[in-house]
């Protein structure tokens, strides 16, 4: 391999090559990180982040953002048991028929959703920043509207398997945002959907000019993060056992967060699945290290805030060679 | 004496000399235009004497003092001005602010001293001789021809000894660009010594004292304008290059692939009607702001118009849009590659793959290994040097990029492609190429439309021209050996009885 090809496979990967080293770093001075338990804590704490993360690099690549997605955890988990408490009615142990019920109203709610947001960018021509700000409030209002703002807690027993459950020793939640994961990735990689992302998070006009659905293609990037943070809302509820209208704020900063780690571009058009992977892997490494190592909490806080402004300015020299 | 010297100047980017010794003295006073095809070395040298990038060696001087600058601020204050070919100006301030943005007079409260401004400004335009444009007019009021001026006399605002002009006039109509010329003549009277950038050849004998080449970003000659014929200035450019023929094919008019009904489009056209015959290369010509592009978008979809009827293949289509009509086999190549032609994040790969989605991935599945037949197939039909096409595609030049426009609708295989300024920006070379290739793809049954305000471009590529003019087809020219100022009549007719200022 040529010394200019080394160094340009060096630059590709920078974020992993850090997110190495700072495994070395952990695995060498806080206690117990390298356990198999603790790893699959750490993936397990990054699933419902991760998954929309997977989705929030599609949107942004799109040339849009979705700042409603914590907001739609906390409705979606209190959609799901509400819709569960309205058909269980006064049943004890809530049909498993109405458990799948909720799961199918919720996505379809979230679904609604992200088509909505879509068709508003398209018709009002508002940047997303605006429409899903005001979305945020919109779903966190929802979600205290239905719960009375107290938490509803209708599940049947064995609804906690889907958040602390494990198949193969291996977290339920853990499955989820591998499925995630590759649905993304095959998106973005292998289908001309995913060309389309880019094209048209990279030039709108061209992209229209060469014949593609612009708002099609930007509402199924909203469509598919809206899906994923709904699915998200599900396996918290499933955590807390309760549709808790609390629970996921500030979410879409963790997850917004995770995707610039990973070196998707705000400018739209440049990025992966995969750097969103390592972003939020990155991020799960250091807040589990900043606990194992007893780190207060509101230090946690202002780490995670910094290491935003970390990752633009690597990605920014690295742009710049 | 404050000539520019330039000697060895050289700039390396990896192994790649951009610039290699150049080593010439433009003499004080005069309007030098600087020619060479793309990829010649002439933007590495804009960018070196405007401060934007450094040399690896050589000197430039001043004179006989040796200027050295590392950033544009100090290649201004060194006495060097540039004026980029995209403006700068903020169009929501006015002409006078914009001149002194950033460094506007100051009263000794910290206010805008306006007072003071009017009259600098009133100066300024005294010295270069006046300027038609009041100095409190909003930029976004102006046209495109009065912003390039007022870049200009912002640039001359820093009194610089030499001013360089990146084609400035590529965007202009034809009086634009006389005003610019003149206002380019006196700043050359006041001693500057100009360095003029342009593709455009037809405009050397009006405005240049002498035509320096540069080839392989090797110094090649410098003439002063009297010996400067075409045939000389061509050789300087490329070395040898035969002549271009167009080639004769016979075409026949009876059935149209594509007509158009009366379509208007308010402000642009309110009554045209055309045919477009199989195989044929139809030119439209017309002034700058007579709908040229507007009416192909309304062709293409992109646009609806207010009235009128499209047809293909004898079948009116009733609600066009692009997908329509990407479906019915019509494809548009944009003017603005830049803006809205590529995408210029991506890779010469994946913008050769936009409009042919659809042919690439009939079911939606798509990966690097299918879609590299049709890059593949696009850069050898075209001639394209892209080195890895799974670079940027902004690290090509203009005329590769270009090529790479058209390869992304060739790879959806249309009968019918409307070519939008195909040869904006790009040097001879390549548009002799793009031109071959459109009667290549006429013979195998492409119909084509191209637009140009390069008229001399209309008559050297097109079977057939038509003049668009006070909103309808004024003319229809078959070009059997047709001469160029025909259609500049044909065109020119518009300017006596509709005002400039809808350019």
């Amino acid at each position: 391999m040529s010394r200019t090809k080394f160094i340009s496979l060096l630059r590709r990967n920078s974020m992993l090559i850090i997110l190495m080293v700072l495994y070395v770093i952990v695995a060498t001075t806080a206690q117990g990180f390298f356990s198999i338990n603790n790893q699959l804590n750490i993936l397990r704490n990054i699933a419902v982040p991760g998954m929309i993360a997977f989705g929030m690099a599609l949107v942004i690549i799109v040339g849009e953002i979705d700042l409603s997605v914590g907001s739609m955890v906390a409705v979606s988990a209190c959609l799901t048991a509400w819709i569960v408490e309205k058909l269980a009615g006064n049943a004890f142990e809530p049909a498993a028929w109405t458990v799948i019920a909720a799961f199918a109203g919720t996505l379809l709610f979230a679904a609604s959703v992200g088509f909505l947001s879509g068709k508003l960018r398209q018709l009002v021509n508002v940047p997303t920043f605006i429409t899903s700000l005001a979305m945020m409030a919109t779903l966190a209002g929802l979600a205290n509207l239905i719960t009375n703002g107290v938490p509803i807690s209708s599940f049947p027993s064995w609804y906690y398997v889907i958040g602390s459950g494990r198949f193969w020793g291996i977290p339920v939640p853990v499955y989820l945002l591998a499925i995630a994961f590759v649905i993304t990735f095959t998106i973005a990689n292998f289908t001309a959907l995913g060309r389309s992302i880019y094209a048209v998070g990279g030039n709108m006009e061209a992209a229209r000019l060469s014949g593609i659905n612009v708002w099609r293609t930007k509402t199924i990037c909203l469509m598919t993060t809206s899906v994923f943070a709904a699915t998200g809302g599900i396996i918290y509820s499933s955590l807390v056992n309760a549709g808790n209208p609390t629970i996921a704020r500030g979410l879409e900063l963790e997850v917004i967060s995770a995707v610039i780690i990973g070196g998707i571009s705000l400018f739209g058009s440049k990025g992966t699945i995969w750097g969103a992977f390592i972003g939020v892997l990155f991020l799960g490494v250091l807040l589990n290290a900043m606990t194992l190592w007893g780190f207060n909490p509101y230090v946690q806080q202002v780490i995670k805030g910094g290491l935003i402004l970390g990752a633009v300015f690597i990605n920014f020299f690295i742009d710049r060679r | 004496m404050t000539n520019l010297i330039l000697d060895q100047l050289t700039r390396h980017y990896g192994s790649v000399k951009a610039l290699d010794g150049f080593t010439h003295e433009f003499a004080a006073g005069q309007v030098h235009a600087l020619i060479g095809k793309n990829g010649s070395g002439k933007s590495t040298f804009v960018k070196m004497m405007s401060g934007a990038i450094q040399p690896t060696s050589g000197s430039i001087g001043i004179g006989n003092a040796k200027i050295v600058f590392s950033n544009p601020r100090e290649a201004q204050r060194a006495g060097i001005a540039t004026v980029y070919q995209e403006l700068s100006l903020v169009p929501e301030l006015s002409v006078e602010e914009n001149i002194f943005l950033g460094r506007l007079p100051e009263k000794r409260t910290g206010l805008v001293d306006w007072a003071e401004l009017r009259r600098t400004t009133a100066n300024l335009f005294e010295e270069i001789g006046g300027l038609d444009i009041a100095p409190n007019t909003r930029v976004a009021d102006l046209s495109v021809g009065q912003q390039q001026m007022v870049e200009i006399v912002k640039a001359m605002s820093f009194r610089p000894k030499v001013l360089q002009l990146d084609e400035p006039t590529s965007a202009l109509a034809q009086a634009e660009v006389r005003q610019l010329f003149t206002l380019v003549r006196r700043l050359r009277d006041l001693g500057v010594t100009i360095i003029y950038i342009t593709h455009r050849l037809s405009e050397l004998d009006q405005i240049a004292d002498t035509v320096t080449a540069i080839r392989d970003g090797k110094f090649v000659d410098s003439v002063p304008i009297k010996d400067a014929g075409a045939s000389v200035i061509l050789d300087m450019m490329f070395g040898d290059l035969p002549p271009l023929e167009r080639p004769v094919h016979t075409i026949t008019r009876d059935e149209p692939v594509l007509s158009a009904r009366h379509l208007a489009l308010a402000p642009h056209f309110e009554d045209v009607s055309f045919d477009l015959y199989p195989g044929e290369v139809l030119g439209i010509a017309g002034m700058l702001g007579s709908g040229r592009t507007e009416l192909l978008h309304c062709l293409f979809g992109a646009l609806l118009p207010d009235q009128g009827e499209i047809a293909v293949n004898g079948q009116v289509v009733t609600r066009p849009d692009i997908r329509t009509m990407k479906a019915l086999g019509i494809g548009y190549t944009s003017e603005d590659r830049k803006h809205s032609g590529l995408v210029q994040l991506l890779s010469s790969h994946a913008n050769l793959c936009l409009a042919g989605l659809g042919r690439i991935a009939p079911k939606g599945w798509i990966s690097h290994t299918s879609e590299r037949p049709f890059v593949d197939l696009q850069i050898a039909g075209l001639h394209i040097k892209a080195g890895d096409p799974m670079l940027p595609v902004s690290s090509l030049s203009g005329g590769n990029q270009q090529k790479i426009v058209v390869g992304n609708w060739m790879n959806n295989a249309p009968e019918i492609l409307l070519f939008d300024e195909p040869a904006r920006g790009v040097d001879v070379q390549a548009k002799r190429q793009i031109y071959e290739l459109i009667w290549e793809k006429a013979r195998e049954g492409l119909s084509s439309i191209v637009v140009s305000t390069e008229l001399e471009d209309l008559t050297e590529c097109c079977d057939r021209i038509l003049v668009l003019r006070d909103g309808h087809i004024a003319e229809d020219f078959i070009n059997e050996g047709l001469d160029t100022k025909d259609i500049y009549a044909a065109c020119m007719a518009v300017s006596k009885n509709q005002p400039e200022s809808d350019a």
